[in-house]
């Protein structure tokens, strides 16, 4: 059977009324998704007298980048942003090396520990972290982990090993075994193996990890609120927060602070929209 | 002998791959459920040394205690809705993407893109646009339209689903998008041939065909409802009153203002449980279904 290509959308029907109905009512149901978006960025250029006074239709008067310059300062931009940066980075980077490793292990060998290994981290996905917070951070606590950049990590990567073995492990048939056997025969360590022959091979499946991960790591707040508070390690989000609480007639400050924050993961989506979606449908389409 | 020793030191080697990820894995999240459901049978304050054992005090006081009914209570409504929602309007959006229409990357760009945003950000842009930018419409329009959602107890909810499933239905219309292409063509051409409407090809092509995203869909939307929490932070603090306490911000509440760890435990347990149980039971009917379809 031929099969469409399930990231590319292809024109199979022709243009009808019908097609021409629901064009009209799939635009009003964008325009309620966008809506916000273009109030977020337009509201980030605003003055406070423009807030008070005029429409809320009103495009901002001028370019006015104040509200993005206080933001910076409040934020303390320059910390908080490395550190998420840093924190994500290193995080990801982890999970991949160390999810792939399990992952092929696990595809290539068929002894027990390995099944169990395989059970072990995929029942963690039902596992919430959210509902464990409180033994999480005691166990950081205990292990000298909370308020380092380590233990944040360390817990980024407790958490995410379980779906990223998953989705590794389901990519790990398309690897062939002929390439690591050449190579053990020409004398190859297994952990060279790894790293020379079968991480060049798993790149789609890393790039796809690595963006889901980075959305999820990017965007936390709950473990990053309780593991690194203080003011030299605190992450964008967390920084946000404070932001938010302060008095509501400033919030263009905020907005100006949320468009800051989104941007990179825009620009990231949209230059990896096609690993993204392959990610998420992992399992999603039959065959 | 000497075969045997090295098929050994190459199984060693290939356990030594999987060991580090399990040991982070197993300290950061295995450990802390043992802890908590240790703790759970503790009256234990989180200051000092000795956890007084109390049994099963915690999970008897769930049925007396209304700050845990009414934060079950909005958990389950708030699940329910997002579920119905957001399953229905992705497949419309999806199915809609699917036919003929027009500058379709640009409609699922935009459905997309408010997934990027944490769902912090998302509680508190929603805040801001019940109670500052939708307002000045009434102004403009001469109406008196009530947009002050996350202002009564009555209306809180509504709020939050708007704001949760503008999030998120973009998301899931990806997956059943995926879904919706991957039937082959072959299938439509057959049902036609044989004389089935686009209703019967709908019933009895497209969904067999999306079972597996449906099962996606459904246990992913459930059991995110019913971990959700950023989005009430920077949004309704939880209020009115305690019209939009969920569970894990019940939870929160308990352990860190309340001091009550054990408390917290039990019900960090009874979420644990409650999201595994749903989990096993949707998967177990809606893989049937796959099986049957």
């Amino acid at each position: 059977m031929k099969k469409k290509n399930s990231i590319d959308i292809i024109e199979k029907q022709k243009y009808t009324k019908e097609t021409f109905i629901v064009q009209i009512l799939i635009t009003i149901a964008a325009l309620f998704f966008i809506a916000p978006i273009g109030i977020i960025i337009n509201y980030s250029f605003k003055t406070k007298k423009e807030l008070y006074l005029n429409s809320p239709l009103a495009l901002a008067e001028s370019f006015n980048v104040n509200n993005y310059i206080t933001a910076f300062k409040k934020l303390n931009l320059l910390v908080t942003f490395g550190n998420t940066v840093f924190y994500t980075a290193v995080s990801v980077a982890a999970l991949v090396v160390l999810c792939g490793a399990a992952a092929w292990a696990i595809a290539r060998c068929k002894g027990k520990f390995f099944k169990f290994a395989y059970v072990y981290f995929v029942v963690g996905i039902l596992i919430p972290y959210q509902a464990l917070f409180l033994p999480i951070y005691i166990i950081g606590y205990k292990l000298a982990l909370t308020n380092t950049r380590i233990g944040i990590i360390l817990m980024y990567v407790a958490t995410g090993m379980s779906f990223g073995v998953f989705i590794m492990t389901s990519f790990m048939s398309t690897i062939p075994v002929e390439l690591e056997e050449a190579a053990r025969i020409d004398g190859c360590s297994l952990y060279r193996t790894y790293f020379s022959i079968v991480m060049p091979l798993l790149k789609p499946a890393m790039a796809t990890l690595t963006i889901m991960l980075t959305f999820q790591i990017w965007n936390d707040y709950l473990m990053a609120s309780l593991f690194v508070s203080g003011k030299k390690l605190k992450t964008l989000t967390v920084a946000m927060q404070s932001l938010f609480s302060q008095q509501a007639s400033d919030y263009t400050t905020a907005l100006a602070a949320i468009v800051i924050s989104i941007l990179p993961l825009a620009i990231l989506f949209i230059c990896l929209q096609k690993y993204f979606i392959k990610g998420m449908t992992v399992g999603a389409v039959k065959g | 002998m000497r075969k045997k020793s090295l098929d050994n030191k190459i199984f060693l080697q290939y356990v030594s791959l999987v060991l580090p990820g399990m040991l982070i894995f197993t300290v950061g999240l295995i450990i802390p459920l043992f802890m908590a459901f240790r703790y759970s049978f503790t009256s234990w304050n989180g200051m000092t040394k000795e956890m007084p054992f109390v049994g099963l005090e915690n999970y008897k006081k769930f049925f007396t205690d209304s700050y845990v009914r009414d934060a079950w209570a909005f958990t389950i409504k708030f699940t329910i809705w997002n579920t119905i929602i957001q399953n229905v309007f992705a497949l419309l959006f999806a199915m809609a993407l699917d036919s003929a229409v027009k500058a379709k990357k640009i409609y699922r760009t935009i459905f997309f893109i408010p997934c990027l945003i944490s769902a912090l950000i998302t509680g508190f842009v929603w805040l801001r646009m019940y109670s500052n930018i939708l307002p000045k419409f009434n102004e403009l329009i001469g109406a008196h339209f009530n947009f002050l959602l996350f202002g009564s107890k009555e209306t809180v909810l509504l709020g939050l689903l708007i704001a949760n499933n503008w999030q998120w239905i973009g998301y899931w219309m990806l997956i059943y998008l995926a879904a919706l292409q991957s039937v082959p063509l072959e299938l439509y051409e057959a049902a036609k041939v044989d004389g089935a409407s686009r209703w019967k090809q709908f019933i009895h092509v497209t969904l067999p065909m999306l079972a597996p995203a449906f099962t996606i869909c459904i246990v992913g939307i459930t059991t995110g409802s019913l971990k959700v929490y950023d989005l009430m932070v920077s949004s309704t603090g939880g209020g009115p009153g305690r019209a939009s306490t969920s569970i894990i911000y019940l939870i929160y509440n308990t352990a860190i203002g309340g001091r009550q760890y054990g408390y917290g435990s039990a019900m960090s347990i009874s979420l644990v449980v409650v999201l595994l149980i749903i989990a096993v039971i949707q998967v177990g009917i809606l893989r049937k279904r796959e099986v049957q379809a």
